[in-house]
């Protein structure tokens, strides 16, 4: 299931704010995860880069291919999880926590009201749309 | 927009190796494949992907199934592409490859068409062997890479690249009036396709003979037990095509050619036995693993677009033969050019770089990246010198000590790949991918795997130079002479 509190893009990154820094966290799906099988790689940002709404923040490689992350906000990362590149099982264990990828300062505190909800994003990946897309 | 994204509906994938632009266009945007496939259109691609006779025992399976070459294929299984390469491996993998294309061909034109087709010498193979051939053109690219059977004395059977059948029927087609003496029978000529008919199983690994062994009612696996040897078998009570051939560097290794409405019990009892079914996403690692090319990517067209030589990829040497005996065949002159490149290079002589440019060479990455398909390649002075033609990172075991038997219990990763690089470059020299806009270290390596001494297996060496002799990849060789000496 997906959490109700996350947010999502139709490229399968969840975005979340969280409360006690009000920064948005940033991650991929249970969905992408379990697309791209074997997870072998992941380069992330650094911490102080600025990243723009659906541009890329960084790769995640599958034994087959490497495809982009893309940033569902605008603005500046502040951390970066370090321990998913270090421990690349995370990302199809625990997709929607200790596999976060990066905390964002966004530039706009509206930021995610154009991402879908956890609904939303349940039909979307179910639908042609996503296959089409 | 129209795009399957095949690992991840949406995401635009890095990857280079699926489509080319031409297809993309065709296509309307859609990566296709996610197994680097053919470089050229097929009629195929354009049309609805066909099944092969197990593609239910694929399903039910749970495999993710893909389009390759034009067919619905598994990609991988629930376990993974990482865990189907390291069971290949340790123990035995089992692979549908009833999509790749079937010819027959009989008859008295039989055998002088498929010498004047094909680059392999087909007057070598006695019943009961086979050989890596290459269909080539005449400026010494290749058409398809190929392989070719003779179970009976009657039948040459070719079994080539899914996604080239109908282009490689187109060729042979279109040679056809220049060859006096062939009788047309089927399409024109002196073949049948018997892709639908048949279909094709391929066991591999360490294990394979024993569970083959094991589940024969009469018969006999091929005698004596190595590589290219052939032989007839009946299994529970199914009369099956035994050959010691395959596309994954394992010493032990079988293909297995059933009538297609046997397929499916075929496929049962093998996965009963214990081994596991593999996808192509394993399929593409090991070949890669075992340094051996891909249509596509070490053969066909360059990331240039410009005809990749045969010779370029060594282990193609095997599949070429300048003999008398052999006689003309249709690239004969610009191979030849090729080999003298070649053998010149080989020795530090590289005055005739103009036949042969770059040559297919192993590389192991040693900085933090993994290289794919299209990657730029740098020299140490920084000069553009090639490209990764294939590139991944792969799984292996951990092994103690001499015997293969030991250890195989912890695994490990590396990126490796194939790349097209300068004549002048060789073992031990330094490179530099560009990945993503960035440079990663990377060296040029004899090969990436090694057949553990295992009968059956014999590198071929290229005998240029008689004191640096280098071994072929992990027991794929071909053949045990030198081509040019047959």
């Amino acid at each position: 299931m997906v959490p109700k509190d996350l947010r999502f893009t139709k490229t399968h990154e969840w975005a979340k704010v969280e409360e006690t820094s009000n920064l948005v966290v940033v991650g991929i799906s249970d969905f992408a995860a379990g697309q791209l099988g074997d997870i072998v790689y992941v380069e992330l940002p650094e911490a102080g880069q600025t990243v723009a709404l659906e541009d890329a923040f960084g790769v995640i490689e599958s034994v087959k291919a490497a495809v982009e992350l893309y940033s569902p906000v605008s603005g500046e990362v502040v951390e970066v999880n370090q321990a998913v590149a270090d421990d690349l099982d995370l990302v199809s264990k625990d997709p929607y926590g200790g596999a976060w990828m990066i905390k964002v300062r966004a530039d706009d505190s509206g930021a995610l009201d154009g991402l879908m909800t956890a609904a939303d994003y349940e039909a979307y990946v179910k639908s042609a749309e996503c296959e089409q897309e | 927009m129209p795009a399957v994204g095949i690992f991840v509906c949406g995401r635009r994938r890095r990857s280079y190796n699926a489509v080319t632009s031409a297809e993309r266009t065709l296509t309307g945007g859609r990566r296709a494949a996610i197994l680097p496939c053919n470089r050229r259109i097929t009629d195929r691609s354009m049309m609805e992907p066909r099944k092969t006779v197990l593609h239910d025992r694929h399903v039910a399976l749970g495999a993710r199934m893909v389009e390759f070459g034009g067919w619905r294929m598994p990609l991988q299984y629930p376990s993974g592409i990482v865990q189907e390469h390291l069971a290949t491996r340790r123990s035995a993998g089992l692979f549908d490859v009833s999509h790749m294309g079937r010819f027959a061909f009989r008859g008295p034109g039989a055998l002088g068409f498929l010498q004047h087709v094909l680059t392999n010498d087909a007057a070598r193979l006695a019943v009961g062997e086979a050989q890596y051939t290459i269909a080539a053109h005449a400026e010494g690219g290749a058409v398809d890479d190929a392989y070719l059977y003779r179970f009976d004395a009657e039948e040459y059977l070719l079994v080539v690249n899914a996604a080239n059948r109908r282009k490689d029927l187109d060729h042979f087609q279109a040679v056809l009036p220049d060859f006096a003496g062939v009788e047309p029978v089927q399409y024109g000529s002196v073949w049948t396709d018997r892709s639908d008919e048949q279909a094709m199983l391929s066991l591999q690994g360490p294990l394979s003979g024993q569970i083959l062994a094991g589940l024969i009612d009469s018969g006999r696996l091929p005698e004596p037990p190595q590589r290219n040897r052939l032989s007839t078998a009946t299994i529970r009570g199914r009369r099956v095509r035994v050959a010691r051939t395959g596309y994954t560097g394992e010493p032990l290794c079988f293909e297995l050619f059933a009538p297609a409405e046997e397929a499916a019990a075929l496929w049962d009892l093998l996965v009963e036995a214990g081994v596991s079914p593999v996808g192509l996403g394993a399929r593409d690692t090991l070949r890669l693993e075992a340094n051996l090319p891909l249509y596509g990517h070490e053969l066909g067209a360059d990331p240039d677009g410009r005809d990749i030589p045969v010779l370029a990829s060594p282990s193609a040497a095997g599949a070429v033969s300048l003999s008398p005996r052999k006689g003309d065949f249709i690239g004969r002159g610009a191979l030849g050019r090729q080999h003298e490149a070649f053998k010149k290079i080989a020795c530090g002589d590289f005055s005739s770089l103009d036949d042969l440019p770059r040559i297919v060479r192993p590389v192991a990455v040693t900085g933090k990246a993994i290289a794919r398909a299209g990657d730029r390649v740098f020299g140490a002075d920084g000069r553009h010198v090639g490209y990764v033609t294939s590139g991944t990172m792969v799984p292996y075991w951990k092994i103690e000590g001499e015997s293969t038997d030991a250890g195989r219990n912890e695994t490990g990763m590396r990126p490796i790949g194939l790349a097209l690089l300068d004549g002048r470059l060789g073992e031990g020299d330094d490179l530099s991918i560009e990945v993503r806009g960035r440079r990663a270290g990377a060296v040029v390596v004899s090969r990436h795997l090694r057949s553990e001494g295992t009968r059956g297996t014999r590198p071929v060496g290229h005998g240029f130079c008689a004191d640096e002799e280098t071994p072929l990849s992990a027991g794929e060789s071909p053949h045990t002479g030198p081509y040019w000496a047959r």
